[in-house]
């Protein structure tokens, strides 16, 4: 991260009110070091870049991408410097502004440590009003809690290569965040089955119903790339709490709010009457084998 | 006078404030000027949700926050006539995770931090490696999401055991991955086999004819006069329950019991510049945490070698940092051949709504015991109190009656002081959290 060179993007990484979550998801992109080789890195909080905090928050510099992770907090200050003024200097001349994570994208988790005044730098949850507001062209939002790696290493990279992202309306790369979360969970059969899950820790049943998953309500690529390369929360039994969603965090995580037996909230874009309708005429069912355990380790003779 | 130094790259940003007579340090002040309240966004919420938000605590340690969380809700289980017993199954394979989510802490601890500021300091042929320790991070990382779903911010660890239920397939990807990080460790970092280093009983065995990094380290450090510098008080303290480890308060080499009920906290002192941290103390007395803590309590030879020559110095805290890694993987990969699938992930718990009582979870998180205090009513949490090894290591006190750093950054150079701060391995998020 030291070398630097003419004509490469000069990348700079700020902190707002953050658990440098994003920042260490980021180290586990499996490329890190050809992506990294693309810019010149100005600061990075984790690791000794070309400049120090001292000199970046002098706001003597400028950048051309500039990733910010964590809530816009007005107040707060690092190194005695308002962030809020060092976000200003350093978003007015750069050519790309990154949101990692859902702090930065919509308030996130810390949003919830000082809800009137924290906020994400262009959305305030779903309300486009943030800090940037009149740099919104430039602003992508990757958010997650935290950021997928390969979600920043895809990002960057079409920066990199000068290409366009195309994001949606609340400015997020269509490319990552056109799927759901839903979408590859090796659940899905039992989802279209209706089949519960009968409590935690089994491969079998859909955490849909009563585990609170947020998976089929929530634009995420986490099934189709998945995490660290192997797997991802509903693959190994935990419900998706939709934490790329502006309103993450939800209460009662672990619970699917229900009005009289029926999910409050059904999958995205479907009707609640063609959902519960499926629903209805799925269940009169029962399938055997999406009954039984998945894996029979009985040995046979 | 006065000078004001700021410390990056400790998740997060401290200052130090150096007091500095002929040269030398007389009394050092630390500040941690961030705060988000993770306590109050606790408050409220169903107590279950604690499983979520409380890895948010931090992105280098979470697993080790999810962890206490759990632990403290089975506590309160248990302290409200619930009492939870895990299967072997769900206990092997959070302290999997656990450890795991220790041995990328400690990659990057020593090729982003150490290594890099030691070559500052002794202009040494030590050369900066910060990809290596992402590297080997990221592959512990994946250890960690084939039980865990993913790293950073699991929350697969749920009152009466995990949430995965993994195949053979599973487990034998997870040792492939401790495989292929032993087989990293030894050919990019010791240079010789880790059965080898692992039967390493002196310093003396740090073998000179072998170039490697960890050699090359070890020799940096003696270089630096780092075995007779960062002495604190020669106290130390392990309070999670765990198999890798003893519970144990050490004076000296001497061990006594522990009993959480002592741990208290005081409010930082910091003249120059508003604090948001507390120190955590034991018995009002200040105890250094962490692998060398941990490595001392179950009498590794090497360790035990290490102290008898250097005490508690900055070469010992970095060793025995480095030789937790080797034996952590080690353990790791004995963990994994005993998990037996066909036993249950979860146990039946009763439901969360119906408990109301207090539960305190301790775990050794990378830097030491962790601490997480939940009061709950009906299944909602009426108060949350955390305390965190950096408490206990990087505390502010005031000169007569200085912490673990401030002993043991006194009487340095200014240059060394700050390389000495380091090898507690500090984390800012965490510290006020």
């Amino acid at each position: 991260m030291h070398s630097k060179q003419d004509n490469k993007p000069r990348l700079l990484w700020l902190q707002g009110v953050t658990c440098n979550g994003n920042t260490h998801s980021f180290l586990n992109l499996p490329y890190l070091p050809l992506l990294l080789d693309k810019f010149e890195v100005l600061y990075y909080p984790a690791m000794e870049a070309l400049h120090s905090f001292e000199e970046i928050s002098a706001c003597k510099l400028s950048c051309d991408v500039l990733i910010f992770e964590g809530a816009y907090d007005p107040l707060m200050k690092r190194n005695g410097v308002f962030m809020k003024e060092m976000l200003a200097h350093y978003a007015a001349t750069a050519k790309h502004i990154v949101a990692a994570g859902t702090c930065a994208s919509f308030g996130g988790m810390f949003k919830e440590a000082a809800s009137h005044r924290n906020s994400g730098i262009l959305f305030n949850e779903e309300e486009m009003n943030g800090p940037l507001l009149k740099h919104k062209k430039r602003i992508i939002n990757l958010s997650g809690c935290p950021i997928h790696p390969e979600w920043m290493g895809y990002t960057l990279s079409m920066i990199a290569n000068d290409q366009t992202v195309i994001t949606d309306e609340l400015h997020r790369p269509v490319e990552l965040y056109s799927n759901l979360a839903h979408h590859g969970c090796t659940r899905n059969e039992y989802f279209e089955w209706k089949v519960d899950t009968k409590g935690f820790g089994q491969k079998e049943g859909c955490l849909f119903y009563e585990q609170g998953c947020r998976a089929p309500m929530t634009h995420a690529s986490c099934n189709k790339i998945l995490w660290n390369e192997v797997s991802s929360k509903t693959r190994i039994g935990t419900p998706c709490f939709g934490c790329t969603e502006p309103d993450f965090p939800r209460t009662e995580l672990f619970q699917t709010k229900t009005n009289m037996s029926i999910p409050e909230d059904v999958p995205l874009g479907v009707p609640k009457r063609s959902y519960l309708t499926m629903a209805g005429i799925a269940k009169t069912f029962h399938i055997k084998r999406l009954e039984g355990k998945l894996i029979d380790y009985k040995t046979t003779d | 006078m006065i000078t004001r130094q700021l410390i990056e790259q400790i998740e997060g940003e401290a200052s130090v404030y150096f007091d500095i007579k002929e040269k030398k340090v007389n009394f050092a002040t630390v500040t941690f000027p961030h705060f988000r309240g993770m306590e109050s966004i606790l408050e409220g919420k169903n107590a279950l949700d604690s499983l979520v938000i409380s890895p948010r605590v931090c992105g280098i340690c979470g697993h080790a926050h999810l962890m206490a969380t759990v632990r403290a809700l089975e506590d309160a289980y248990k302290n409200a006539g619930c009492e939870i017993i895990l299967s072997e199954k769900a206990e092997k394979i959070r302290e999997f995770t656990l450890i795991m989510e220790m041995i990328q802490n400690h990659f990057k601890w020593l090729y982003i931090v150490i290594i890099p500021e030691l070559a500052k300091l002794t202009n040494s042929i030590l050369e900066k490696k910060p990809l290596k320790g992402a590297y080997a991070a990221s592959l512990a990382a994946k250890a960690i999401a084939i039980f865990g779903g993913q790293w950073p911010h699991s929350s697969y660890m749920i009152p009466g055991g995990v949430t995965c239920d993994p195949t053979q397939i599973d487990i034998l990807q997870a040792q492939n991955h401790i495989d292929e990080l032993i087989s990293f460790f030894e050919r990019e970092s010791l240079g010789i086999a880790l059965d080898k280093f692992l039967s390493f009983e002196s310093c003396k065995d740090f073998n000179k004819e072998i170039q490697s990094d960890i050699t090359l380290l070890e020799e940096s450090l003696i270089v630096a006069d780092m075995n007779h510098k960062g002495l604190a008080y020669d106290r130390f303290i392990v309070m999670g329950e765990h198999d890798f480890t003893h519970v144990a308060k050490l004076k000296q080499t001497r061990a006594f019991g522990v009993d959480s009920k002592y741990v208290s906290t005081v409010e930082a002192y910091s003249p120059q510049e508003n604090t948001y941290a507390y120190n955590a103390l034991y018995k009002d007395e200040y105890y250094e945490t962490g692998p060398l803590a941990r490595m001392m309590s179950i009498s590794l030879p090497i360790i035990k070698n290490m102290h008898r020559r250097y005490k508690d110095s900055a070469y010992s805290r970095v060793m025995a940092r480095v030789f937790e890694i080797g034996y952590m993987l080690n353990y790791a990969k004995e963990l994994l051949q005993n998990i037996d699938i066909l036993q249950e992930s979860v146990v039946n718990v009763a439901d969360i709504k119906k408990i109301s009582a207090s539960g305190l979870g301790i775990v050794e998180a990378p830097r030491g015991p962790l601490l997480h205090n939940i009061e709950i009513k009906q299944g909602i949490i009426q108060n949350y109190k955390i305390i965190t090894p950096t408490q206990f290591n990087i505390g502010s006190s005031t000169i007569e009656k200085p912490t673990s750093v401030q002993i043991a950054m006194k009487g340095t150079t200014k240059e060394d002081a700050l390389f000495i701060f380091r090898t507690f391995d500090v984390c800012s998020v965490c510290t006020t959290h």
